[in-house]
């Protein structure tokens, strides 16, 4: 299991999250059930999100793919809280 | 008018001639190693390419030649020698050096010596570069460095559209054949960017695999950077039967679309017209195919795309096809990829063999083709496709039939 997720974590990454949605995606659409489908969040856009919090936390976070693989599922936001607080902890 | 393949020469992960890579991917060589050429290997998540083996610069050009000479512009130079030298055409004959054409695809161009020098630059302080820096890296060096050693005085140029470069150059030359502006055109391409700063920027797309590439595979993670040249020298029939040369195979043509979508994601419309238009352009049904040699990256995006558009242009037919993608043995060595990938073709045609795609695991629902897996196949193949889709939506297919009166 996964340690909770600490609210100024889980904000600074919906912030990250927001510059990557759809124009005409409303921010409080950023919640944990959404799909990045949902807001026009594509699999480049991912990667670029990726990249952010890896530069934002000083962490590595593996391939979507891998992620995929591991058989979590990596298709809505709170897989990305999930993946990124996991190795967020792991580091403190 | 009708266009033939009379020479070839090959660089690549798997050897340094023609021999060498064809024997490769018919044996199911898979020529992927720990990465040698980058010193700081250590600081990388990928740390696997198919790069040449135990390439010295030193046994192939002089001290001078190298001052000159960029990886990329070394390895096109060593492909063109074994294609020009295999073709039998004698470039001191001025009206034929008049009459032919130098035409290169490269994705980068001399990205090893940016790298070498910015760092001098930059991290080391340097206060000046060598004098060389600039002619040694613009891209079309190579191009222009075929025509300076073997005396080629036609057109010249070099082309850029990322992994389709070198069909792009392909397609280029076969139309410049077809207006009678040349009667040889020596064509292909060339690619060395196992650098540093390259492979950093291929891992932060997250598109290339850590282990090996496994095309088409559902546990596919993604390509294996390569390098490496192919040369191919493309000549009008009526040239090279009046010198007696002898001729591998025939370019049936070529189509070329643009997704005008995504940079980095594939469009199956775009792939679909550029068959299309590849299938038109050689005056043949989709029925006469019996091979493609697939993009094929393995990438999670670009094989249920390109599988989609096969069977979009080839309907139920595509059911009977083989396809594979030689990607698997010899890297993507991105400007160089198509060039190499004629000759895997020119190869399946001559030795009616399909060249498999190895590493393969395991079926994905989503590409559902016949991928030859594995194991090469001897079969019947008369005519054969060439596919390249580029980043920056370019693509570029080729048509090659096997040679007969």
């Amino acid at each position: 299991m996964s340690e909770p997720i600490q609210e100024s974590t889980q904000k600074t990454i919906i912030d990250i999250l927001c510059k990557y949605i759809d124009e005409d995606v409303d921010a409080s659409q950023v919640t944990p059930e959404a799909s990045f489908e949902s807001l026009g969040i594509d699999s480049m856009d991912v990667v670029e999100i990726i990249f952010d919090l890896e530069e934002t936390f000083d962490i590595d976070i593996p391939d979507p793919g891998e992620i995929a693989n591991m058989d979590n599922s990596f298709s809505r936001v709170q897989d990305l809280l999930t993946i990124a607080n996991t190795i967020i902890t792991q580091k403190e | 008018m009708r266009i033939v393949i009379t020479g070839m020469g090959a660089v690549s992960s798997l050897g340094y001639n023609v021999d060498s890579f064809s024997k490769g991917i018919m044996t199911g060589q898979v020529g992927f190693a720990p990465i040698k050429q980058i010193p700081e290997v250590d600081l990388l998540r990928i740390q696997i390419a198919a790069e040449v083996p135990d390439y010295d610069e030193t046994a192939h050009f002089t001290k001078k030649q190298l001052a000159l000479f960029d990886r990329f512009t070394q390895f096109q130079l060593l492909s063109a020698r074994e294609a020009i030298k295999d073709s039998g055409l004698d470039f001191s004959n001025a009206a034929l050096a008049e009459r032919t054409c130098v035409v290169m695809g490269s994705g980068i161009g001399g990205q090893t010596t940016q790298e070498r020098n910015y760092k001098k630059l930059y991290s080391e302080k340097a206060k000046r570069l060598p004098p060389l820096t600039v002619p040694k890296l613009i891209p079309n060096a190579a191009s222009s460095h075929v025509t300076m050693e073997f005396g080629i005085t036609g057109p010249s140029f070099s082309i850029a559209s990322a992994c389709a470069s070198s069909s792009h150059a392909l397609a280029q030359s076969c139309m410049m054949l077809r207006s009678g502006l040349v009667d040889v055109a020596v064509s292909g391409g060339s690619e060395a960017c196992i650098t540093f700063g390259t492979v950093k920027g291929w891992e932060a797309l997250r598109v290339t695999s850590k282990t090996t590439c496994r095309p088409f595979s559902k546990d596919r993670s993604g390509m294996i950077l390569g390098e490496g040249s192919g040369t191919i020298i493309l000549e009008t029939l009526q040239h090279a039967q009046a010198r007696g040369a002898k001729i591998y195979a025939e370019v049936l043509g070529f189509g070329m679309s643009s997704d005008a979508g995504n940079i980095v994601q594939p469009s199956r419309n775009g792939a679909v017209s550029a068959m299309k238009a590849a299938l038109n352009d050689a005056k043949i049904s989709p029925e006469e195919v019996h091979y493609i040699n697939a993009h094929g990256t393995g990438t999670p995006q670009n094989d249920p795309t390109e599988t989609a558009a096969i069977r979009e242009v080839f309907g139920s037919y595509a059911d009977k096809l083989a396809v594979s993608s030689t990607k698997s043995m010899h890297g993507h060595a991105l400007g160089a990829a198509a060039a190499l990938e004629t000759i895997a073709v020119v190869t399946a045609l001559q030795q009616q063999i399909a060249p498999p795609t190895m590493n393969y695991n395991e079926v994905d629902p989503k590409c559902d083709l016949d991928y030859v897996p594995n194991k090469p196949r001897p079969m019947a193949i008369n005519i054969a496709l060439n596919n390249s889709f580029a980043f920056g939506g370019q693509n570029s297919v080729t048509v090659l039939k096997r040679f007969s009166e």
